[in-house]
């Protein structure tokens, strides 16, 4: 999967989790950036990434992520 | 020895430093090592002892660390360092619960099925607690391959500090080594005229503030432990007092630790930042001892919900947060991970039922405030009136409830605590000094029947009591705290300065190496030396 399709499949679950058709995330995009994504959703959709990716991030990468484009870039090496 | 102490001020403190700086004339690695055997001898002052004890602990972890180092550098090894890091972490908890629980654990033992075991008092080597967390954080951190290389005398460096080592702050070695190996090791007069400020400001706190209220608040907490009665106002007194004189004293040691290591160029993380101005309990916690914080967020807390989360999502249930959150996910997934980590963080102060109790109970604050930014009204009409009203709201209830919970932190025993506690609600009755109950006038007779004199604090104990209070509070709640007046000189790491609004008391009281700062410190640097000599421990050098 390419970064694009990544990010695609990372706005699907977002909007999904906060039920908000509008949010449209970008490589650069930070939580403080999304009305609502605070720290117990941030768990929450990285757990329906790996669900939806079938990979498994590491926890001290998980708490050192700061930007989608940081999951999104670890999400591709997990990939292969 | 103690930051408070004579032998420390005038004695250890400059031949450290001269040292340091002769020998960081001719190598870095003769000054640095320089800073490894001052903080030997630093520690082994109390207890020589102190330093059998602690140093195998120290050369099992190094050694443990090297072989992880390698392990991790090969992918298809993953299963033994992962049994390694458990080995390392197996090992650092046993070797603390050894020496600071095996007489709770006696004592629970026969509590509960009524034995009689007696253990030999075991001596609590000092800040064992920190110490112990600093290893496990820096095992993890080395299996997460954020340590690439290390030797002895780094490690050795990283660990016994002097500046944090007894008391925290709680640091990560990517944060601390860089700065080592990047000191000048020479005399650098920005970073002595910080350093000092920094060491003046805690040594006021420390020895005219904390220790000038705990006059106060001792006596009170004496009683209740040898079971007297304490009626509303002292048990008000008591409570709010140990508020503060913990925060003092604490605020206190850390503004010294910031120092002391900005003597070697060096910059620890913030450990506090003005708690007691917080509005709410999740912000009280992201300003009081926030290394704490921050290692039980990342190495216990956040591992613990990510699992949880990932078993629970499995099953195809729902997580946290969001708009529409469960009652079952908020329980399963932060009220349970929350009670536990505080317990942890309960039990980490003091091996006591109390403690425990203390670190459930903002488990249980925590759990309340959470509950109210999930599920509470969202809907506020205006954003602007919910914050005029409930800031002041959250910032009423942060405050006393920390207080309460103080009382469990100070209390030596259950009955102290529980005489204090139906002391605040008013269960003991309320009682004014006598000569005080004299001059109510004619509002004797309309509180006769439940306001009673008494000869337990005189009067004018009453109202210097009332007077420390008073005035900590004004100082706590009004004045910019240690690290917005050095914020121009990055006090601790990344505390950067903020622009000031123009007419605003931070702006006037920054802090910058002038005559009138020099005449300020120097007035409060004599206030404090002149109360120095009493054996005054920090509170949380006991941890």
């Amino acid at each position: 999967m390419t970064d694009p399709d990544l990010l695609t499949v990372f706005t699907r679950i977002l909007r999904d989790l906060l039920g908000d058709d509008s949010i449209v995330l970008a490589m650069s995009t930070r939580r403080n950036d999304v009305d609502g994504w605070d720290s117990l959703m941030y768990v929450t959709f990285i757990v329906a990434i790996e669900l939806e990716l079938k990979i498994k991030y590491r926890v001290a990468d998980v708490e050192s992520f700061e930007t989608v484009g940081d999951i999104v870039t670890e999400a591709r090496t997990l990939l292969g | 020895m103690l930051f408070n102490s004579h032998e420390f001020i005038f004695v250890f403190l400059p031949v450290t430093l001269a040292g340091f700086f002769v020998l960081g004339l001719s190598s870095r690695n003769l000054a640095l090592g320089w800073i490894v055997v001052a903080s030997l001898a630093f520690y082994a002052w109390w207890r020589p002892i102190n330093v059998l004890i602690i140093a195998p602990s120290i050369l099992v972890n190094f050694v443990l660390a090297r072989w992880l180092l390698r392990l991790t550098a090969d992918k298809g090894r993953a299963g033994l360092a992962r049994l390694v890091l458990l080995l390392g972490i197996a090992f650092n908890i046993v070797f603390l619960g050894y020496f600071k629980y095996a007489n709770f654990l006696a004592t629970a033992a026969n509590d509960l099925v009524g034995t009689n075991f007696v253990l030999t008092q075991v001596v609590l080597p000092l800040g064992i607690s920190f110490i112990t967390f600093q290893k496990i954080a820096f095992l993890i951190d080395v299996h997460g391959r954020r340590v690439s290389s290390f030797t002895l005398r780094d490690y050795g460096l990283f660990v016994l500090f002097f500046p944090q080592l007894i008391a925290g702050p709680i640091v990560h070695y990517r944060e601390m080594m860089p700065q080592f190996q990047q000191a000048r090791c020479r005399w650098d007069s920005e970073n002595i005229a910080v350093g000092l400020s920094l060491f003046v400001f805690g040594l006021f706190k420390k020895v005219v503030l904390a220790d000038g209220i705990s006059e106060h608040v001792t006596p009170i907490y004496e009683m209740a432990t040898a079971g007297s009665e304490i009626t509303l106002f002292p048990a008000w007194i008591a409570a709010i007092g140990f508020t503060l004189q913990i925060y003092f004293d604490f605020s206190g040691y850390s503004d010294m630790a910031l120092g002391l290591a900005r003597f070697f160029g060096v910059r620890l993380p913030a450990n506090f930042d003005s708690p007691l101005k917080a509005t709410n309990i999740i912000d009280f916690w992201l300003r009081w001892h926030m290394t704490l914080t921050r290692f039980l967020t990342a190495y216990l807390y956040n591992p613990l919900v990510l699992w949880l989360t990932r078993r629970r999502m499995a099953r195809k249930l729902p997580g946290l947060g969001g708009r529409t959150p469960s009652a079952a996910a908020f329980f399963g997934l932060l009220v349970g991970p929350t009670m536990l980590t505080m317990s942890v963080s309960g039990l980490w102060h003091g091996a006591g039922y109390l403690f425990i109790l203390w670190g459930l109970l903002h488990g249980v604050y925590l759990s309340v405030n959470h509950a109210w930014r999930l599920f509470g009204p969202r809907n506020w009409s205006n954003r602007e009136t919910y914050d005029k009203f409930m800031r002041p709201t959250g910032f009423v209830l942060t405050f006393l409830s920390v207080a309460v919970a103080m009382v469990l932190f100070r209390s030596t025993n259950v009955g102290a605590a529980k005489e204090l506690l139906q002391g605040m609600v008013g269960l003991n009755g309320i009682s004014l000094p006598q000569q005080i109950h004299a001059q109510l006038g004619p509002l004797q007779g309309l509180l006769q029947s439940f306001v009673t004199a008494s000869t337990v604090m005189s009067a004018q104990e009453f109202v210097l009591a009332m007077a420390w209070l008073g005035v900590l509070l004004l100082i706590a709640l009004l004045l910019p705290n240690t690290l917005q007046l050095t914020a121009r000189y990055e006090p601790a790491l990344g505390v950067l300065s903020k622009p000031a609004a123009p007419l605003s008391l931070l702006r006037a009281l920054d802090w910058t190496p002038t005559a009138p700062w020099a005449v300020a410190l120097s007035a409060l640097a004599i206030a404090a030396v002149m109360r120095l000599g009493g054996k005054s421990e920090f509170l949380y050098w006991q941890f």
